[in-house]
């Protein structure tokens, strides 16, 4: 059972992978790996922009580019926790989002991967913030849109 | 990426209750008075006024001043501007796992014809700081 902490305003994703949990691991801290799948749809992260310095305090950057207009994202994270094969943390300095990846061995060769981030953005770390949050705040965003708008 | 931030923590600090996203909720389906906001909650219309501040103070909502009804308006621009945050963010990692999704595929055809001791993928180049 993962640890289910009281927690506040949390966005949370899971997908299960077909693959082992140590390949799962390795794909979310390999430059090699990260290359392949770091941006998402239409934009690309270069290899040689990520920087993987995979221990605690160690930088985790990347630019994500856009593949129609050549924008360019820089992403900076510094890990702060690496626990293989079970869990990656790091936090972005800049806005003081934490994202901790969760790798969770279903058997069979297949892997849940849970993403989770707190602090995003700093409101979420005010005590009023952490008291309030009984379901996950992404999935009241999703009601909402279900409901067809919010005007 | 970083939108008027003092206002977006605002929001979702008054988000931060499950009372008022449930009266937001109710809210995105049209203005309503206090007592209708009341009606589904086990609580004091006191105590409905109060999340009704928060949500007011932060701009989420606004009352107009008619008699006593005083029916409360979800001002979309604000709400939408927390959500677009959680949505992009949403987004971005659906379609990493759905990279990742296709990534691993990949892996898995190319290198070995089939799992069983599938122990390539067991080896770490890097090892874990797993104490501190």
């Amino acid at each position: 059972m993962a640890d289910r902490t009281p927690d506040t305003g949390e966005l949370t994703y899971t997908r299960v992978f077909d693959a082992p949990r140590a390949l799962v691991f390795r794909c979310m801290l390999e430059p090699e790996h990260l290359t392949h799948f770091w941006g998402p749809a239409g934009v690309s992260t270069p290899l040689e922009t990520i920087k993987v310095d995979a221990r605690p305090g160690g930088v985790f950057e990347t630019v994500m580019v856009n593949d129609s207009d050549g924008s360019r994202y820089p992403t900076r994270a510094v890990y702060v926790e690496i626990v293989a094969p079970e869990r990656i943390v790091w936090t972005e300095p800049d806005s003081g989002v934490t994202t901790t990846s969760t790798f969770r061995d279903l058997g069979g060769e297949r892997t849940e991967l849970q993403i989770r981030q707190a602090n995003a953005p700093a409101g979420y770390r005010s005590p009023e913030a952490r008291a309030g949050f009984a379901t996950s705040l992404d999935r009241f965003a999703a009601y909402l849109e279900k409901l067809g708008g919010s005007r | 990426m970083t939108v008027a931030v003092d206002r977006l923590d605002a929001t979702f600090t008054a988000l931060a209750d499950p009372t008022r996203r449930a009266i937001v909720a109710r809210l995105a389906r049209g203005d309503a008075t206090v007592n209708e906001l009341a009606a589904p909650f086990d609580m004091t219309l006191p105590g409905i006024s109060k999340h009704l501040k928060v949500l007011e103070r932060c701009g989420l909502i606004s009352r107009t001043r008619r008699a006593q009804f005083r029916p409360c308006h979800l001002e979309g621009d604000v709400l939408d501007t927390a959500l677009s945050w959680i949505e992009e963010n949403r987004r971005v990692w659906k379609e990493r796992f759905d990279k990742l999704d296709e990534h691993l595929r990949d892996l898995r055809r190319a290198p070995s014809p089939r799992r069983k001791g599938s122990n390539q993928a067991g080896r770490f180049t890097r090892k874990g700081g797993a104490d501190g």
